[in-house]
């Protein structure tokens, strides 16, 4: 019997760097010479820019350079760059600032205190002009235009709309006419951020043959360089992203950002490294969250508690800028309809431009807001009817082969194992009824549980698409495996290292990973679209077998015994049943003395959607999405001081079906990191915005989870796919999709507990005192 | 140094000095400013780049460093202000390359993942350990209050803490 890696709690193989201090991130690299650069941003939320006078700052001792909207080609980018959605934003202000913080100038000089003095002595006129920060002020036909922007197919006489995504099916109308009950409800949860511990930093040197080297906090290298090239106006092939080590992301480092425009420029302008290292403050203050949105539910459902149909309409403020919002108009009815069969839908999302600081994705883009709600009204619809809302849930979610209404099957969804053993494994009908009991009891404090279900996609098609990989015979029998991919620290290095042992039959110690290195290694679809275990994956999988087949084929040779009668163990290949083997070694040796100097190197590739020419639109949601889902259905348990409003969560309980585990630590690390960020988006996190200023923008004030608010996570996998060897394996998403499904659970829980739901996050619950006043 | 005090530099700017730091069992000349934080030094002078900088403000504990065994944010430490004391810093906790079972036990239990509270995360509990060899759950989370990790929800870190103690 062959010994297995795969779906082992392998330790990370990137473990030792980090827990020595020895791994490099992008804030750590020092080079001789190195610049400082300093960015000024503009200290209104709307306003033309009249002029900028940089003379005086160019002429202080120590600056090197100076660089301002002139020097930027007039060339716009964004998240998303299509004709519907060109791009809108310039990598530095052009005429005009339409944010609080707005990046203006940025400057090159020997030391910080320098450059800071270059800043204060850059002399920017501004002539404000009237803003907007309410998303339903910036919608109505007189606010201030943000963007001369115009939707061919706006539905609604609105203004200032960067995005709109309609999508509409079955007979809404019929469903109402025929409904038992019809729920309307609006939600709003709140401004929430990343919290990534290491800043946003960027380190660029333009060396003299004219190559840009770059090492950027980013999720995926080949991404950055995508948009490095075309907005510096160089070729792709002269700018080189360098693998740095990530101190976390959660989607915060996606996009392209206007501190990596400025340090390279800057140094392509000095011809020295420069180093933009972005300050606490400053990422609070300035840089992308996540996006909000407020969201209006009308749900009709039967008797039973079938869903029958829903109208859904959904507002996004994307802040200045489009920034993610148009996707996130468009995953949004992704995750409407992924867990629940929904017969008829009406469904309006608008992405809505205000005078705020832009947005970017955050794990989970559009789930955790969307299943907050849907999994709410779904336990309100539940009380309403008098069902339990396991049952609710039972009769509702979708089941393994069911099509979604954009055509893309679930295959071997998991979900209703998922409800099914997390009710069981937390004894949660009774414990929901006794609690339900209690609410009117005397004790002060209440105990609640909650249920939520969720869904995510795994992998779409959107820049770069696709992953390749390199595995190559080392002299000593040992391989290098050479993939783009970044570890953002997931853990996605240990996972390809684990996939090439299990095909070659090495041990973790045999294979050695160079990753995320836009020239050394190939394409990566990158680690930002929850497709990494997926399409990555499987083009390292061939890469092994490729190499394999080589190898196998040359201590064919040596061993006069067909291939098929080879295995391999301990780094040699034997014949089966005997002992008669050879090392890899020497195999490795054979084949390059018999053909000629060719040694061993492996290829594979592989591309999520095989078969689709584009991704889904995200003007209408029709199209494919992702060939495999993943779902989950999450319990969480709280107690509430009735006197206080304190809500404590002791428990997170996840069942899960993410395909096959590759490595089951490293999926519980991503389960355990998800129930404690949902925890403090439930009842503590709020970044708050008042006039495009941030209020709180520090660790101190943002409140999220420390120690003392750690959930205690427990999980059952419902494996529903198998990891086969010389297959291509279906692996699901696990870094995402469960911060969604406890977020609604732990609403719900309160709810349990209180007898009042919230439709707000962070959930607040007034003290019994103020009540009776 | 913040945005909001950078008028009147010049006049910051003050004259350096050298000084000698005891850091992980060495003796280092550095010329510093008296304004200069131990991090800034450490980081900067000493190229020692395991203590992070995640706020600046003492907020995170990712720049957590050993001051004669206790734990202390280096980004709030004047450097001129330690001369004398036994400084630590994760470069010095392996000692002859070889893991501390601290270290071994982070990693085997899945307790990194970014790895940028991680420094921090191990001084702060290597201090604890050394003060408290069987310390109770609640003496954990005391002794890690002050470090934020954002992506384990701090449950493997916990566990890798308890196998260590367990072993002792």
């Amino acid at each position: 019997m062959m010994e297995t890696i795969i779906g082992k709690r392998v330790p990370r193989i990137d473990g030792p760097a980090k827990v020595t201090g020895e791994a490099k991130y992008t804030v750590d690299i020092q080079m001789p010479g190195m610049l400082c650069a300093k960015i000024l941003r503009s200290p209104l939320p709307h306003a033309r820019i009249l002029n900028i006078d940089t003379g005086k700052a160019s002429r202080i001792p120590g600056v090197k350079a100076v660089i301002t909207g002139k020097d930027a080609w007039d060339v716009r980018h964004g998240f998303v760059e299509t004709p519907r959605y060109p791009a809108d934003q310039y990598v530095l202000a052009n005429d005009r600032v339409r944010y609080l913080g707005e990046e203006v100038a940025a400057v090159a000089a020997v030391d910080d205190d320098t450059a800071m003095e270059a800043l204060d002595a850059i002399d920017v006129s501004y002539e404000e002009i009237p803003a907007v920060f309410d998303i339903f002020e910036a919608m109505k036909p007189g606010a201030p235009e943000i963007h001369p922007v115009e939707i061919p197919d706006l539905i609604g006489d609105f203004k200032n709309i960067g995005g709109q995504c309609a999508n509409s099916y079955g007979d809404i109308e019929a469903a109402f006419a025929r409904a038992h009950l019809i729920r309307k409800d609006r939600f709003e949860p709140e401004l929430r951020t990343h919290c990534y511990l290491e800043p946003q930093a960027t380190v660029a040197h333009y060396d003299a043959a004219g190559i840009l080297h770059v090492w950027t906090s980013g999720m995926g290298t080949f991404r950055k360089r995508m948009h490095l090239s075309r907005i510096l106006n160089i070729p792709a092939s002269r700018v080189h992203v360098h693998k740095s080590w990530v101190g976390g992301a959660f989607g915060g480092k996606i996009d392209l950002f206007s501190h990596e425009f400025c340090t390279s420029l800057l140094s392509m302008k000095t011809g020295k490294p420069v180093r933009y290292a972005a300050e606490r403050e400053e990422i609070f203050s300035y840089f992308r969250h996540s996006q909000n949105m407020i969201m209006d539910f009308e749900t009709a459902v039967d008797r039973e508690g079938i869903l029958l149909g829903q109208r859904v309409r959904c507002y996004n403020d994307c802040g200045a800028y489009r920034g993610s919002g148009v996707v996130l108009i468009f995953t949004t009815w992704g995750y409407l309809v992924l867990p629940y069969r929904m017969p008829a839908l009406d469904y309006i999302g608008y992405s809505v431009y205000t005078n705020n600081p832009v947005r970017a994705p955050q794990r989970g883009h559009a789930a955790p807001k969307i299943r907050f709600a849907g999994e709410t009204q779904m336990d309100m619809i539940a009380a309403d009817l008098g069902i339990d809302p396991l049952t609710i849930r039972l009769r509702n979610a979708r089941r393994p082969g069911e099509a979604l209404p954009n055509g893309d099957n679930i295959r071997k969804a998991g979900l209703i194992e998922c409800i099914r053993q997390a009710a069981e494994k937390t004894d949660f009908v009774r414990k929901y009824e006794r609690n339900r009991a209690l609410q009117k009891a005397a004790s002060p404090i209440k105990h609640g549980i909650g249920m939520g279900a969720s869904g995510y996609f795994t992998g779409t098609l959107i820049y770069p698409n696709n992953s390749a990989a390199v595995v190559k015979f080392n002299d000593d029998g040992t391989v290098h495996l050479l993939t783009g991919a970044l570890d953002i620290g997931q853990g996605a290095e240990t996972i390809l290292a684990q996939i090439v042992a299990q095909e070659l039959s090495l041990g973790m110690e045999d294979i050695q990973v160079v990753a995320g290195d836009t020239d050394a290694t190939p394409v990566d679809i990158g680690s930002w679209i929850s497709g990494l275990t997926l399409v990555t994956g499987n083009a390292v999988k061939k890469a092994a077998e490729d190499a394999r087949n080589v190898l196998l084929a040359s201590a064919s040779k040596v061993l006069q015994a067909p291939s098929g009668d080879l295995e391999m163990r301990s780094r040699r290949v034997f014949i089966k049943g005997t002992d008669r083997s050879i090392s890899f070694e020497q195999a490795v040796a054979r084949h390059i003395r018999d053909n000629d100097g060719d040694p061993i190197v492996g290829k594979g590739y592989s591309r999520g959607l095989k078969k689709a020419e584009f991704g889904p639109s995200l003007k209408n949601a029709k199209g494919t999405w992702s060939e495999s889902y993943a779902f989950d259905a999450q319990i969480a348990e709280v107690e509430v001081d009735t006197r206080t409003g304190q809500i404590k969560i002791t428990k997170a309980f996840t069942a899960h079906d993410c395909g096959f585990p590759i490595n089951p630590l490293l999926v519980e690390g991503q389960i355990d990191g998800q129930a404690s960020m949902a925890a403090g988006q439930a009842i503590a996190e709020e970044v708050v915005v008042k006039e495009g200023v941030t209020l709180n923008p520090s660790f101190l004030d943002y409140k999220l989870p420390t120690v003392h608010e750690m959930v205690e996570a427990q999980y059952v996998d419902v494996i529903t796919e198998a990891y086969e060897k010389d297959r291509e394996f279906v692996t699901k998403e696990v870094g995402e999709g469960y911060v969604s499904g406890i977020l609604g659970a732990i609403s719900n829980a309160v709810a349990n507990a209180t007898g009042k739901w919230s439709t707000k996050l962070p959930i607040k619950i007034a003290p019994d005192k103020e009540e009776e006043e | 140094m913040k945005r909001g005090n950078v008028k009147n530099l010049e006049k910051e700017k003050c004259s350096g000095k050298i000084i000698t730091l005891t850091v992980n069992g060495e003796e280092r000349l550095v010329a510093v400013e008296d304004r200069d934080t131990l991090l800034d030094v450490l980081r900067n002078k000493l190229s020692l780049t395991g203590a992070k900088e995640g706020c600046g403000t003492g907020e995170c504990g990712s720049c957590t460093v050993l001051l004669d065994g206790q734990p202390v944010l280096a980004c709030l430490m004047l450097a001129v202000g330690v001369v004398g004391k036994k400084i630590t810093t994760i470069e010095g906790i392996s000692a002859g390359g070889k893991l501390s079972p601290l270290q071994t036990a982070f990693i085997d239990h899945g307790a990194v993942q970014c790895g940028f509270c991680s420094s921090g995360m191990i001084l702060s509990s290597t201090a604890l350990l050394s003060a408290n060899a069987k310390p109770s759950r609640q003496d954990i989370r005391k002794a890690l209050e002050g470090n934020i990790c954002r992506c384990t929800g701090y449950n493997k870190i916990i566990e890798a803490i308890e196998s260590v103690k367990d072993q002792k």
